[in-house]
């Protein structure tokens, strides 16, 4: 881009300014939600209510963060459903990335009869509202004898139709002289799978990860009806638990939202690698 | 490269340990195992565990497996886990949900035997008359009260003096005065009230605003349940009412403020007045123990119209111990057994819990009379009658809830929010028939 | 002799390609399709979801109610309200913050960490933060009044209807609008630098630059973008199902999938809900096929 020549001419540098202030709007207006949870997760709850709000408390309240981990019943049970959270969202992430590889690839590079069928049938998943299929899909897993386990809170999700759809698009790039170089080797088909195309899609691996892994952090509604006991239970029911005891005042409230927040934040930083580039993703989006 | 061939395997290992980690569940034989949903109360919950294990001590060839979520959430899990056949084989709900349930045949009839009566008369004579209306169907009763609750008004004397109130005299006796008093109690700044005098507890339409409707003489259905909407003027009035309540009336109070018995009990000078239960006292005691020693507060009867026609006060609510009917006869008996045993401590819930089971025994005690403000609640009790019991009840809540938001927030005028009302209310009465 | 062996050689392909699929396509059948299915067959029927009774076979009965519902149809245009409300703004803002940043020679990355960090709060919390915001007693009315220098005033957040809906979106577009920029950012990265020379030496300006070359070259990108939010707004629920038992109304924000919650779950008419669950799946499928239909007849390539 020319945008040096840009900033060199005087509407040039004007536009250069205005650019810059439309950014920092954005951002403002992108962060100030997330420094209000901050600051009134250390508040006591009658400052957050104040007109105007504060934003920094006299004395920091920290006995929110012990209140919001100690839980209503002071069992501490946010670790064990902090643990559960990570158990569930890792696990449909590993499996789901080697499955819609799986798929992908074999949608990508194979021909076969009835590929395009499957194919459509797949992508016809994405369009159905997870509200619509939640009854039979309870009905399903009951059946199996799956509630309150990990097995029911995970098995649902374990094929995602956007993961085989961005795995198929990223892969149908992948040059098909490097696979029949290896074939001509003698490479049976699971070693090309394992040893060229797994370790060469990286990037589209890293997004789809993320995404399932968010996905899995944030799901309510299904845990939500397969969980009966305390400890079964994940992040989110651990929220709208405490959103619903009447005496859990609007700063441990923060506390809690603050601290279900942060193990993501960590993912989100230290993956960002992957997914924040300037290259990652286009190879998955074209085609 | 191997690394990644690595991660595959684990991968591939983790998911298989995880399938095979199904819950199996196998029972040893002979053991009975029950499993009992209820609402969260911790309170309750320490009680009711320790129930458990002096229950199962004395019947040690059953297991019982106690499961509690929120009770706005109770609702939706019970109905999801019927509809799969999956249901728990103990539950209970608030009765205006669970009077579905006895419709439907999907809960038992009480085994009075195993729970320790006669038969049906000895088990009413028992309890407060009136009490098994709600749960009784052909003659049979299907639930055993858990707690019988009514709402008052909590009032915050402070702040009533800080308004230049007498609390002792000028509390508000009918919703004319309510609205009045709120007025001169309410703080505001611009239009955002930042203290409010009264406002209502908006979720339950059923139990407290249908009262209201019912003062002036308005009825939900016709006595013979074929048609909507009885009494027009009394509907329009309290409609009314709602609207010069909200932000485009009087400016009291409105749905998007906090929930009023949230806040009144950190005596936060932001709420004079709520809506609530004898159990408020209990949640009291806990969040605020200083107020609620003080002799700050006080309860009072749910308030009239001024040209009311009929005396009701708030209704009351209830909820019930069922049992699932599709469970085997054996596992019912020994429900039923460990429901009797629970809820033959009616003391202990009642002091614990700040929950009032409707046995005799119970409402004659001297501890029960002495309780503070306990006159007010049973006085309106007297007043009062159950919540309006329907199959579609929770649908009709939910329509009452949009005419009044649309009068209250969205500028309707009552005429059209009504008509609205009676058109979506007589669709439902209409496809049952 | 040669032709055969390649013929068998195909086939020996075609046997993996199902051995590749086969293992998803086992989860599918029995997590996706079978509910999806089960749903389609409901749809004909009248049944309780408490009652005993075996469902009661009805044809198009539920699909003649739900043509004739106003509440149906206002759950419709509530839903086509949040759609357009928010696929047009997202995609535009998260286009134009893309291109803005690409135009960095600082902070390229910082500025997409930021915007993008919302998308990693799971849905319960954001709908925490904001109900606390729209408070009346709130930042939101406290910021407004700032802008607009009005004091006082309470512009009913969550209370109007059209408020109510303005707030649901700016909550989707708040959580959402740096996702997609990161998005666009990599499709723009995409673009090979030798393109954006030519255009330079061709004597273009920046503004010519992105109009001829960026634009054009961003479809693939615009078209999975507008596809993932469209269909992820039609499809929206937790905000509008944790504003709506918060106190806020139900009628401004009650879009389809909520009135499939409600009419399932609440009211227990499952085959009424499975009607609108099939109805919801057949809008969705056509707009995905209009506007992959309307990519592809201006198809661009690089080369």
């Amino acid at each position: 881009m020319n945008a040096t020549e840009l900033r060199t001419s005087l509407p040039g540098k004007l536009v250069n300014i205005l650019i810059w202030l439309f950014l920092a709007v954005a951002c403002v207006f992108v962060v100030t939600p997330l420094l209000f949870m901050f600051s009134a997760s250390f508040m006591p709850a009658i400052d957050i209510m104040k007109l105007p709000y504060p934003w920094v408390s006299d004395h920091i309240h920290w006995q929110n963060y012990w209140n919001a981990l100690r839980g209503p019943d002071g069992s501490f049970i946010f670790l064990r459903n902090t643990l559960n959270s990570l158990i569930v969202a890792l696990a449909v992430t590993v499996t789901t990335v080697i499955l819609s590889s799986l798929s992908g690839y074999g949608l990508a590079k194979f021909r076969f009869k009835g590929r395009n069928a499957v194919f459509m049938l797949i992508m016809a998943t994405m369009m159905i509202p997870f509200e619509t299929i939640m009854i039979p899909l309870y009905m399903v897993t009951m059946k199996m004898g799956l509630q309150d386990s990990y097995a029911g809170l995970i098995l649902p999700f374990l094929t995602n139709a956007f993961g085989v759809f961005l795995m198929r698009q990223f892969l149908l790039t992948f040059p098909d002289e490097v696979l029949d170089a290896a074939r001509i080797d003698g490479a049976s088909e699971p070693r090309i799978f394992t040893h060229i195309v797994l370790p060469n899609s990286g990037p589209a691996i890293a997004t789809l990860a993320i995404l399932t892994f968010r996905s899995q952090w944030d799901n309510l509604l299904w845990p939500l009806l397969v969980v009966q006991s305390d400890e079964m239970k994940t992040i989110p029911l651990y929220i709208t638990r405490f959103m619903a005891e009447t005496h859990s005042d609007e700063g441990i409230m923060m506390a809690v939202a603050a601290m279900a927040s942060l193990p993501m934040f960590i993912l989100f930083f230290t993956m960002s690698k992957y997914f924040i580039s300037t290259e990652g993703l286009h190879s998955t989006i074209k085609g | 490269m191997r690394r990644f061939s690595w991660l595959f395997t684990v991968g591939v290992v983790i998911s298989l340990c995880l399938i095979a980690s199904l819950s199996l569940g196998v029972g040893a034989a002979g053991t009975i195992e029950l499993t009992y949903w209820t609402h969260t109360d911790d309170n309750r919950t320490e009680i009711e565990d320790r129930y458990i294990a002096e229950f199962t001590e004395m019947y040690p060839n059953v297991k019982i497996k106690r499961v509690v979520n929120e009770g706005s959430k109770m609702g939706d899990l019970v109905l999801t886990a019927f509809s799969a056949q999956n249901a728990p084989d103990i539950f209970n709900l608030p009765i205006e949900q669970q009077y579905a349930y006895v419709q439907h045949h999907r809960v038992a009839p009480v085994n009075y035997k195993a729970a320790g009566y006669k038969g049906a008369d000895d088990l009413k004579s028992q309890y407060l008359d009136g009490t098994f209306d709600a749960v009784t169907m052909d003659g049979e009763i299907y639930g055993l009260p858990l707690e019988l609750t009514n709402w008052c008004i909590y009032i915050n004397k402070r702040i009533f003096r800080d308004a230049g109130l007498d609390p002792e005299k000028d509390y508000p006796k009918t919703w004319e005065e309510m609205a009045d008093i709120s007025d001169k109690i309410a703080i505001r700044e611009g239009d955002i009230i930042v203290r409010r005098g009264f406002d209502f507890r908006y979720p339950y339409y059923l139990v407290s605003v249908l009262p209201m409707i019912e003062q002036l003489g308005g009825k939900l259905l016709s006595d013979d349940g074929k048609k909507a909407i009885v009494n027009d003027e009394a509907w329009l009035k309290v409609l009314e009412y709602v609207r010069d309540w909200g932000p485009h009336g009087r400016n009291l109070g409105s749905p998007t403020y906090t929930s009023p018995r949230k806040i009144w009990n950190k005596d936060n000078n932001d709420m004079a007045m709520c809506l609530s239960g004898f159990y408020q006292q209990g949640r009291l005691r806990i969040d605020n123990p200083e107020f609620f020693e003080s002799n700050e507060w006080m309860v009072i009867p749910f308030p009239v119209f001024e040209k009311a026609v009929n005396n009701v006060a708030c209704s009351y609510y209830g909820h019930y111990m069922m049992v699932n009917a599709q469970t085997s006869k054996e596992k019912q008996e020994m429900a039923w057994k460990f429901i009797a045993y629970m809820l033959d401590h009616p003391m202990e819930y009642l002091m614990k819990v700040n929950i009032m089971q409707p046995r005799k025994d119970l409402l004659e005690s001297e501890e029960f009379k002495e309780l503070p403000y306990m006159d007010i609640f049973m006085g309106d009790m007297e007043k009062a009658h159950i919540v309006f019991l329907h199959e579609n009840g929770y649908q009709f809540e939910r329509f009452i809830k949009e005419a009044v938001e649309s009068v209250m927030l969205s500028e309707v005028p009552p005429k059209e929010a009504l008509d609205t009302l009676r058109e979506r209310i007589q669709e439902v009465i209409d496809a049952e028939l | 002799m040669r032709h055969n062996r390649r013929f068998s050689m195909e086939q020996k392909k075609a046997r993996w390609g199902w051995i590749f699929v086969a293992p998803s396509l086992v989860f599918f059948v029995v997590f996706s399709f079978y509910p999806i299915f089960n749903a389609i067959y409901m749809s004909f029927f009248k049944k309780n979801l408490l009652s005993l009774r075996p469902p009661e076979f009805v044809g198009w009965g539920n699909y003649r109610y739900l043509f004739h519902s106003k509440t149906f149809w206002q759950s419709v245009s509530n839903t086509a309200i949040f759609t357009m409300g928010t696929f047009i703004p997202l995609v535009v803002f998260s286009l134009m913050l893309a291109v803005f940043i690409i135009s960095r020679t600082k902070f390229q990355k910082s500025l997409q960490m930021t915007l993008y960090s919302p998308a990693a709060l799971s849905s319960v919390v954001a709908a925490l933060i904001w109900l606390l915001i729209f408070d009346p007693r709130g930042l939101a009315n406290q910021a407004l009044n700032i802008l607009m220098r009005t004091s006082g005033v309470n512009y009913h957040w969550l209370s109007s209807s059209s408020m109510l809906r303005l707030s649901t979106i700016i909550v989707y577009f708040w959580k959402y609008v740096g996702y997609f920029t990161v998005v666009f950012v990599a499709g723009i990265g995409g673009i090979p630098d030798y393109l954006h020379e030519a255009a330079l030496i061709d004597g273009a300006n920046s503004w010519q630059d992105f109009w001829h070359i960026t634009f054009p070259l961003l479809k693939p990108t615009t078209l999975l973008v507008s596809v993932m939010v469209m269909l992820q707004c039609l499809k929206t629920f937790s905000t509008q199902y944790l504003f709506s038992t918060s106190g806020a109304p139900t009628r401004p924000i009650d879009v389809i999938t909520l009135s499939i919650y409600n009419t399932a779950i609440k009211d227990h008419n499952i085959g009424r809900a499975s009607a609108m669950s099939v109805l919801l799946f057949l809008v969705m499928l056509i707009l995905t096929w209009l506007q992959l239909k309307i990519a592809r007849t201006e198809d661009v390539t690089y080369n």
